[in-house]
């Protein structure tokens, strides 16, 4: 393992937030899970850890709780190192994406588990056991064992087992996954509820952008190990950095094409491309093109592609198109007001976005 | 669809559990000659007598049970079996359940070597690997040459309790090595990192976590070592020289040497009834556990 020499990190030690990630790395052999992690996270902060399986987020969260070393790099908390302290001496909760429960103990000592370790006088605990059950909605289960508990009902066993022991730092290792969709739209709003609440710093791990956009005030995207941006939600959809977070987060449209002189041609179509150069890739979401059939009207400074219809879908309260344009299929959306007409396959049609909505990359 | 529903419905003629009732037959039948009819034997000859003489007497009387129960050396008989007995079980149960662990923990081909080394001394014939601690313990043995070397004077290891107890514990370890890991099915290294997250120091984790997930495997091994250390005879017979009075050793005793067979079958019913009561030792726990 290697480590910076003590002097070297004095610097990093007064990290701007409450939990400092500064150059966490974990390899396995040659193989590197996590790269070069740096990360500031306020207190009461909630934080998504969004990626693609295998991209390392679990790899972080465990690094972060102490139950995989990290093969070099520092973990920061509240000013005060941690990373080589042991896990039982982080104060952190972890929910795990299979629950680990006990089996052997019934719901109220599983949530009792933590306060036992730590000492807490009986007649407390039992009165914080009591309402962290209350509070995950699980009073009168509290002598169920888990294997008689639902998927759903054992992750919130789990969410009140990490959250009794009111620990610094709450992490989610994708705690709705198992769920069905109501349940998981729920249990997303409780989570978000009780950690603004208690005031506690979370991360939130996922591989669905939807959960991480709608709770979380922060959003950390991943691939291959590696950070490919941090942003509010906001940030992260409308001003992705790299092709791959316009990719993973949102729906996206790609036209190659090449960029010279701030000019960048794809399909025909010439956008802004300040400081690009060579092979590059225009990407614009697809509920932000409008579709008019017919052939273009003089569009002032909006970009036009024109093509015809290859494929229309009707799904309710949106209208889908896949449009053949400019040797690629573009989709399109928008939400159904009624009295649209359906434009059938074949139909010519024109299609037109704003400057502002256009993101260029450069080719991977 | 009826011509795919009917051959289904012919080949279920017999019924499944008419298949089960077929299938269990040989089992069954091996048994009753096997086990049964010898242990019914017994129980018949455990209510016979013996002449001053030593000849037999074909009757039914309680004359050797009243005798057997009321000799305390045969009572200080059972309690010493029991109590060694237990006494090795919990020895072996400690030497084993931390090589069951890390076996548990271990993957791959290292895995396989090791599983290999455990089984390696049952395909041993028990009188050998008795042999061969004869050879480490006697006082011409390994250890007594070792320290003599030192300089120290050796404590006696054989021909007593001390030698049948390291015997027959290393003898027990395979057995109950297996019985853990079977019965490690339950024990996820998630719950331990779980317990860490929450506080638990590694030794806190090992006592509320590992131990009560591992403890039907525990009940297993115990149960299989007692009864496996109260029947043995071989390993006792040889370690102890005659100077350590086990139930085995003794059945074997009145039944070759003093040739009085009712005792014998009646100490050997004793015998029966003491793993009667381990088995519903270990069903309880069990319960207890579950
Ligand atoms: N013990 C290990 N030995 C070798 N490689 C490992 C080990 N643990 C994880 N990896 C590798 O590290 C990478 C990251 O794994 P990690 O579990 O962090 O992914 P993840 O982002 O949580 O994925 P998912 O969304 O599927 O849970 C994977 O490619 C995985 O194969
Ligand atoms: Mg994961």
């Amino acid at each position: 393992m290697i480590r910076t020499a003590p002097d070297e990190m004095a610097g990093l030690k007064q990290g701007e937030g409450f939990l400092s990630l500064r150059g966490l790395t974990r390899r396995y052999g040659p193989f590197v899970a996590v790269d070069d992690f740096n990360l500031d996270v306020a207190k009461g902060e909630l934080v998504a850890f969004l990626g693609p399986s295998g991209c390392g987020k679990t790899t972080s969260l465990r690094m972060i709780a102490g139950l995989v070393p990290s093969s070099s790099g520092h973990i920061v908390v509240n000013g005060r190192e941690i990373t080589e302290v042991p896990p039982y001496r982080r104060d952190m909760g972890l929910v795990f994406q299979s629950y680990a429960l006990f089996p052997h103990m019934d719901v109220a000592r599983n949530v009792a588990f933590g306060l036992e370790m730590r000492k807490v006088a009986k007649a407390d605990a039992a009165a914080r056991v009591r309402e962290a059950i209350a509070m995950v909605r699980l009073t009168g289960k509290e002598h169920h064992r888990p294997s008689e508990l639902s998927g759903g009902q054992q992750q919130r066993v789990a969410l009140a087992r990490a959250l009794v022991v009111r620990p610094s730092i709450l992490l989610l290792d994708e705690p709705l996954s198992n769920l069905d969709a109501k349940l998981r739209d729920e249990m997303r709003n409780e989570i978000r509820d009780i950690q603004k609440r208690l005031g506690i710093t979370a991360i939130f791990v996922t591989h669905d952008q939807m959960e991480a956009l709608t709770i979380c005030d922060k959003v950390v995207v991943m691939n291959h190990g590696r950070l490919e941006q941090v942003g509010t939600p906001l940030e992260i959809y409308e001003h992705p950095k790299t092709a791959f977070v316009a990719g993973f987060v949102g729906r996206i449209n790609r036209l190659a094409g090449t960029a010279s002189g701030g000019i960048a041609e794809a399909a025909g179509v010439k956008v802004a491309a300040p400081g690009f150069t060579g092979p590059v890739e225009v990407m614009v979401r697809p509920h932000r093109i409008v579709l008019s059939a017919g052939a273009a009207p003089a569009g002032g400074d909006l970009h036009q592609l024109s093509g015809t219809v290859a494929r229309a879908t009707f799904a309710g309260d949106i209208l889908e198109y896949e449009v053949e344009a400019g040797g690629v299929l573009m989709k399109t959306e928008a939400a159904t007001r009624g009295g649209e007409t359906v434009h059938a396959p074949g139909t010519p049609v024109t299609l037109s976005w704003r400057p502002q909505d256009t993101f260029v990359y450069t080719a991977s | 669809m009826s011509a795919i529903a009917l051959p289904a419905r012919s080949a279920r003629r017999i019924g499944p559990t008419g298949v089960v009732m077929l299938l269990l037959l040989p089992i069954a039948l091996v048994n009753a000659v096997g086990f049964l009819w010898p242990v019914v034997n017994l129980l018949r000859m455990s209510f016979k007598e013996t002449q001053a003489t030593g000849a037999l007497i074909d009757t039914v009387s309680t004359a050797t049970w009243a005798t057997v129960l009321s000799d305390s050396f045969t009572l200080d008989l059972i309690a010493n079996s029991v109590g060694v007995s237990l006494f090795i079980t919990l020895l072996t149960l400690v030497a084993s359940y931390p090589i069951a662990l890390y076996l548990h923990r271990s993957t791959g081909l290292w895995r396989t070597i090791l599983l290999v080394l455990v089984i390696a001394p049952l395909l041993t014939s028990a009188v050998v690997r008795t042999y061969g601690w004869i050879a480490i313990l006697s006082s011409q043995g390994l250890i007594a040459n070792a320290l003599l070397f030192l300089g120290i004077t050796p404590p006696r290891l054989m021909f007593n309790l001390t030698g049948v107890v390291i015997g027959l514990t290393e003898i027990l370890m395979p057995y109950m090595i297996l019985a853990l890991l079977s019965g490690f099915g339950r024990l996820d290294p998630r719950f331990e990192e779980a317990a860490l997250t929450l506080g638990a120091t590694p030794w806190k984790t090992f006592w509320r976590v590992v131990v009560p997930l591992t403890a039907p495997g525990m009940a297993l091994g115990c149960l299989l070592c007692f009864v496996l250390a109260i029947s043995s005879f071989v390993t006792p017979k040889l370690l102890s020289g005659g100077r350590v009075f086990l139930l085995a050793t003794e059945i074997y005793d009145q039944a070759i040497v003093t040739l009085n067979w009712p005792v014998a079958a009646t100490l050997s019913m004793i015998v029966l009834v003491l793993f009667g009561a381990a088995l519903a030792l270990y069903t309880r726990a069990l319960r207890r556990i579950a």
